[in-house]
């Protein structure tokens, strides 16, 4: 696909690997981190404007229904509710692709009916019990595998079951009959829900025809493009704020129809609204990691994997969109004969959302699994055959070359620090009689290179302090910290001398905080932007110190040349308020080269077959992402997907009942993300080599990287360590011993 | 939530006169907020016993065995040293019992009397058997969770607490007071079986309050040790759990009990399964004997046929523990 980009000005040169550098690279606190300890950091569930009314909304009973009438008299006559909002009262309003927030026909336990503004949160849930709605139920479908099924309800007239895409290169069919080992499996993920801890939610005011909504949100900008396409407003007229923001992982990419409730009553009412949903609401209505069904064949011939056919069924509730878990088998191994088929399939049950790594975490499980399968199949270590197809620099679906591939470093590092030696085949004994121990690893693929457009601003006042303006976001992943430090490094000051000013749709565009997206597309528009404002200064500095220009640098916030130093805010001393206001932009990347990021899992674990308890020791995490700015926070973000991937190896599952559509593990204590008791021992690392070809930082995404392979490195090492491989996620101790007694 | 009234009892008394109908008894509403909030309970009015003297603390005096009173916190009992050399199966059920901040707040009590978790019966929108309704809905439904044994009528739910079976293998009472008067009963015989067609969880009458739990010398003697498993390390409840506690004499294990949580209705014993190994030392083949008399009638439901291994396996090792220890 053609990438069309406007951009200004011409790009620097890149970092290069031996540059030195003072603050990018090395570990640096978080800027905000003391306004989050102690509780000063504002966010959108803060905001507490004056007058503010609060939004509640009345969701489906039912998984499937048509929804005949609305009767909200008596919760209007509910003293302090100032609103009811349904689909029989409400202005059209463009919502993905439906041209309505309130559907005729409700297609899941928790689809939105009617909403109510009112004085306060609980006066506006009690209002919600007395709207009187009469539905017309209609037959309903929850389950993926029933869904497949052609006896259950038909939901959508095209069937339940759709074709998402299909690949293919090579030959697989002439493969498979003519290979030396064929292994085939069929895996099992389960639904995963998102849970940030900050649950969706927005504040909606008006002053006059200009809204200003705060939203919790991975986009500011793609909130802006919602509310200008459900209520027609010129861009100017809108303005989104996200200050602090309690996470997203995926599902906050744009307005919610809470966003949209929020605007239309204070449009009405002529107050602010707030509209924020409940931990509850949250795991029935906000998203979710589609559960899915994945067919992997794969074969050996020669000591080599020789073609791998996969095909795949993702339960996306009503989704438009598949996340494809196929994209790993395509792209992650150098084997000349795949085939992939992805299938999209209807439910009545909450849909899917972007879930940090879609399609690629579930993926990564099936065909990992596949591949150990087949080593064993083989007789070959599964780390050897894997290398055997992990050295190409040349991508095998584009045929283009990567920038950067350091994939076998990954291995090498992670089999020495995990002691990948010490691997058997059938596994280890447990530190307990009875005990299992077991190795496994898996491969990381995913983009990271950052895209056009963003741009920045920065700002160095007299002092020689700087304001760094661009508008994106920081959902927690620490974004505020490393445009400080790429501003700081390329300005010469201290990075306590930036503010970063984020989370505005009156600041330069940037994209969405999604898909490992952020630092490689807005660190080198900071970059570019700061290194206007420094080369603006030594012109001023040139002037005023009467040197010449080429002498001239900053350094440590003051302008040196030939051994002296003048503090920029000397130079400035006599220009009054002179401001210099450097700009930046992403420049394009490069057309005929990939860029990819890498990575390798191994995990450590110990099952106990008498119970079914699996317990993971030791995950070390290799990483190939090119330039890390700040080393603890790349820690964090690792640290954080791997947690977050063990908890879909291990315990998370949302479980819905089939007869009435109803999500029973909704809140916290059923629906089980890991505590800090399960958290193993985590070992980061990375290759850490700037790629000079994607941008002029050298860096690359680690958002979704570490939650990619280690689900199905847990998985492999699981299996290892029982001589029994399990196929289905979560690993609970259910799974563990069902799987146990059926081989057994 | 609907709203309530709250009101602070200074006694006993007073507060079993103020727990009438459409009234709750509040200690620390670790699990009654949770119902509330739920929509599950709708009491019109909190009675709150924290303001009563005199229930918070254990005590233990020689020959009388151990007192400890309804309202002491779960994080007192399991971090006293002292108590863990009169009776250390608490402090083994306590420290994986929820977590720290619930064990701060939750009571003796509380855990006692606290509801099932039973995802049918918490979901207010499902009228379960429980609820006045006519079926059990994990029966045919979602049901991993649930109880593989004792579940005669309408319902599938487990006993929760962990502190039941711990106390009930050291046999437990509990001292129940209303305006009627004061009566002490069988820990084991404060929870009602769905088989009697009760659709209550607790023998309480209305208007009593579990003021103390006593465990008696003999109780004390038993060597015991409490076992769980979980779908994760913290903050889950027992997929099964098992406390089993016994004299020690010469290698064998005397006047034994063997209490399962998470597998039934109610916490689970078969005085077959006792009697079984009364008197006779550890062996595998003897828990195994022991544990197939405890689960002889297990009839478990489509998802949850994994907690009969489970069980067995749990009763085996805590047998084998306390044998060894």
């Amino acid at each position: 696909m053609e990438q069309l980009a406007l951009v200004q000005g011409d790009d620097a040169e890149a970092w290069a690997a031996d540059a030195v550098l003072t603050i990018v690279g090395r570990p640096q606190r978080r800027v905000e981190g003391a306004a989050k300890v102690t509780g000063r950091a504002r966010y959108t569930h803060d905001i507490r404007l004056p007058g503010t009314l609060h939004a509640r909304i009345l969701r489906s009973p039912h998984p499937r229904a048509r929804v005949r009438h609305v009767d909200a008299s008596r919760a209007l006559a509910l003293a302090g509710v100032r609103g009811v909002l349904h689909r029989f009262n409400t202005p059209k309003t463009a919502f993905r692709g439906e041209e309505t927030i309130f559907r005729e026909e409700v297609r899941f336990v928790g689809d939105e009916v009617a909403a109510v503004a009112a004085d306060t949160e609980a006066i506006a849930e009690a209002a919600l019990s007395l709207i009187v709605v009469d539905y017309e139920v209609l037959p309903h479908v929850v389950d993926l595998e029933e869904a497949i099924d052609a006896a259950s309800p038909r939901i959508d007239e095209k069937g339940n079951v759709l074709d998402a895409d299909r690949y293919e290169r090579g030959d697989v069919r002439k493969e498979f009959a003519a290979a030396d080992v064929v292994v085939e499996g069929t895996y099992r993920t389960s639904t995963q829900l998102h849970n940030s801890l900050e649950t969706h939610g927005a504040v909606a005011v008006w002053d006059g025809d200009q809204l200003t909504v705060y939203e919790s949100t991975q986009h500011v900008f793609g909130v802006r493009e919602g509310l200008r396409n459900a209520l027609h407003l010129p861009l100017a007229n809108i303005r989104v704020l996200c200050d602090h923001m309690g996470g997203g992982f995926g599902s906050k990419g744009g307005i919610g129809k809470y966003t949209i409730v929020a605007a239309l009553f204070a449009r009405e009412i002529g107050a602010p609204v707030r509209c924020v949903l409940d931990r509850h609401e949250e795991n029935v209505a906000a998203g979710n990691r589609s559960a899915t069904l994945q067919r992997v064949r794969a074969a050996g011939k020669d000591g080599r994997i020789t073609a791998i056919a996969h095909e795949s069924w993702s339960n996306v509730g009503q989704a438009r969109w598949v996340a494809d878990p196929t994209g790993p088998t395509k792209g992650l191994y150098d084997v000349p004969n795949v085939l992939a088929h992805a299938h999209r399939v209807l439910t009545n049950t909450g849909s899917l959302a972007a879930f940090r790594a879609p399609g690629y975490v579930e993926g990564t499980f099936a065909l990992e699994s596949a591949i150990d399968e087949l080593a064993d199949g083989m007789g070959v270590d599964p780390l050897a055959l894997r290398r055997r197809h992990a050295g190409s620099q040349v991508d095998p679906v584009s045929k283009m070359r990567y920038s950067l591939k350091r994939l076998v470093d990954c291995y090498d590092i992670g089999a020495e620090e995990i002691g990948w030696s010490r691997r058997a085949r059938g596994g280890l004994r447990g530190s307990a009689p009875g005990l299992r121990r077991g190795l496994g690893m898996a491969s990381q693929l995913w983009s990271g290179g950052g895209t056009p457009p963003a741009y920045a601003t920065v700002h160095l006042n007299p002092d020689g302090t700087a304001v760094v303006r661009i508008g994106t976001q920081d959902i927690g992943t620490g974004t505020r910290t490393v445009i400080a430090q790429v501003c700081a490094e390329e300005l010469g000051i201290d990075v306590r001398g930036v503010r970063v000013e984020i989370g505005d749709t009156d600041a330069p565009y940037a994209p969405i905080s999604a898909g490992s997206l952020t630092v490689a597309s807005i660190t080198p528009a900071v970059r570019l932007a700061a290194k206007d404002a420094r080369e603006q200064l030594l012109d001023v500095a040139s002037g005023v110190l009467e040197v010449g220009r080429a002498e001239l640098r900053v350094e440590g916030g003051a302008v040196v040349s030939r051994g002296a130093r003048t503090p920029i805010a000397k130079v400035f001393e006599d220009l009054e308020n002179y401001t210099v206001i450097g700009k930046g932009s992403r420049m394009p990347n490069p057309d005929d080269i990939v860029l990819k990021t890498f990575g390798a899992h191994f995990a450590e674990v110990e099952v106990d077959p008498a119970t079914g308890m699996v317990v993971v020791e030791r995950v070390v995490a290799v990483h190939d992402v090119g330039r890390i700015v700040d080393p603890l926070t790349a820690r964090s973000q690792v640290e954080g997907g791997v947690i977050q991937a063990l908890g879909f190896a291990l315990s998370e599952e949302r479980v819905v009942d089939k007869p009435t559509g109803r999500v029973l593990t909704s809140g916290l204590e059923t629906y089980k993300v890991p505590t800090v008791r399960d958290v193993p021992r985590i070992v980061v690392r990375f290759v850490d080599v700037p790629d000079t070809v994607a941008n002029n930082v050298g860096a690359k995404g680690l958002g979704e990287p570490p939650i990619i392979p280690a689900a199905a490195a847990v998985a492999n090492a699981v299996a290892n360590g029982l001589g029994v491989r399990i196929r289905h996620l979560p690993l609970t101790p259910r799974r563990v011993l069902d799987a146990l007694a059926a081989a057994s | 939530m609907k709203p309530f009234t709250y009101v602070r009892a200074t006694s006993v008394a007073e507060a079993s006169r103020m727990v009438v109908a459409g009234s709750a008894p509040l200690a620390g509403g670790t699990d009654l907020l949770g119902l509330m909030k739920g929509g599950i309970a709708s009491p019109a009015r909190l009675v709150d016993l924290g303001g009563i003297d005199g229930l918070n603390g254990w005590s233990r005096e020689r020959g009388a065995g151990l007192r400890i009173g309804a309202l002491t916190p779960l994080v007192d009992l399991e971090t006293s040293d002292q108590l863990a050399r009169h009776l250390p199966i608490v402090r083994e059920a306590l420290r994986d019992t929820a977590t720290l901040q619930l064990r701060n707040a939750g009571t003796v009590g509380g855990n006692l009397l606290q509801r099932n978790r039973c995802w049918y019966f918490r979901d207010a929108a499902i009228q379960c058997w429980l609820k006045g309704g006519t079926q059990c809905f994990a029966k045919e439904g979602e049901n991993e969770h649930h109880a593989i044994i004792g579940t005669a009528r309408g319902c599938n739910r487990v006993a929760p607490s962990d502190l039941a079976p711990a106390l009930i293998a050291h046999d437990a009472r509990v001292t129940l007071t209303s305006t009627r008067g004061t009566r002490s009963v069988l820990l084991a015989d404060l929870f009602t079986d769905p088989a009697l067609h009760s659709r209550e969880e607790h023998t309480l009458r209305r208007g009593e309050i579990l003021t103390e739990v006593q465990v008696p010398e003999s109780g004390l003697q038993r060597r015991g040790t409490y076992l769980k498993a979980m779908e994760r390390k913290t903050w889950s409840f027992a997929l099964v759990s098992v406390a089993v506690a016994a004299r020690i004499r010469g290698g064998k294990l005397r006047d034994p009990r063997i209490v399962l949580g998470g597998v039934a209705p109610v916490p689970w014993r078969v005085e077959a399964a006792e009697a079984e190994i009364d008197g006779h030392p550890f062996s595998d083949d003897l828990a195994r004997r022991a544990a197939d008399l405890l689960l002889a009638d297990a009839a478990p439901l489509a998802k949850n046929g994994y907690k009969v291994p489970l069980a067995k396996e749990l009763v085996r090792r805590a047998l084998a523990r306390i044998a060894a220890a």
